[in-house]
């Protein structure tokens, strides 16, 4: 699943040890996410995006968004 | 599953797990000291000594658990994949040595390693495991 995570995080001048603290996981997590390699639970995904005051869809892309357009 | 953070899981993981490698090691000690004052130890007592050195063991095993329930989503999921690994691992080398035991090719394995098997096998998958989500982009 492709992320915003870094760069929303770039914005607010944080590190990844700052957002782990923030979330209450590890930085291995993050970077993990933020590379793709782990997508979140939906409780974390709710997490990050009330702490960045967004919505999950504008933070996570399953790649998948134009396949409901297309339906719609 | 208890709520806390990943920093807090691992305080108190580190808070319990010495405190029981303190006393496993009293115990080890403590416990072959007492049997060398026996010419031939009775078997009651080698057996209560036996579980009492296993006891502590018992009790890393269920702090390792704990740790695993209590950690965030991601480390868990390394964790249990190296879990599995370790017991996968540790399951092949027993099969492989029986089957060379079967045969004469080797003598009897001392049971008493399949502990230490686990715990190198889990230790080193883990360590393979996290050291590859830290590459790249990983901040010092």
């Amino acid at each position: 699943m492709i992320n915003s995570l870094r760069e929303l995080r770039a914005e607010r001048g944080w590190s990844q040890g700052d957002l782990a603290d923030a979330l209450g996981v590890s930085r291995q997590s993050i970077n993990a996410l933020e590379t793709g390699k782990f997508d979140p639970s939906l409780p974390l995904a709710f997490r990050i995006a009330r702490l960045f005051g967004k919505g999950i869809e504008e933070i996570f892309d399953d790649g998948l968004g134009h396949v409901k357009k297309a339906a719609e | 599953m208890a709520q806390v953070t990943f920093r807090e899981a691992n305080k108190r993981y580190r808070r319990a797990f010495i405190p029981v490698m303190v006393i496993y090691a009293v115990v080890v000690f403590g416990g072959s000291y007492l049997l060398k004052q026996f010419e031939t130890p009775p078997i009651w007592l080698s057996a209560i000594v036996a579980l009492i050195m296993a006891a502590p063991i018992g009790g890393v095993l269920w702090l390792m658990w704990r740790l695993t329930r209590e950690t965030d989503e991601y480390t868990r999921q390394q964790q249990m994949s190296a879990m599995a690994a370790g017991g996968l691992i540790t399951a092949f080398i027993s099969v492989m040595w029986g089957f060379l035991e079967l045969y004469n090719v080797v003598p009897s394995m001392w049971t008493f390693l399949v502990g230490p098997i686990f715990f190198l096998s889990y230790g080193l998958v883990y360590r393979f495991v996290m050291k590859r989500s830290c590459e790249p982009g990983f901040e010092k």
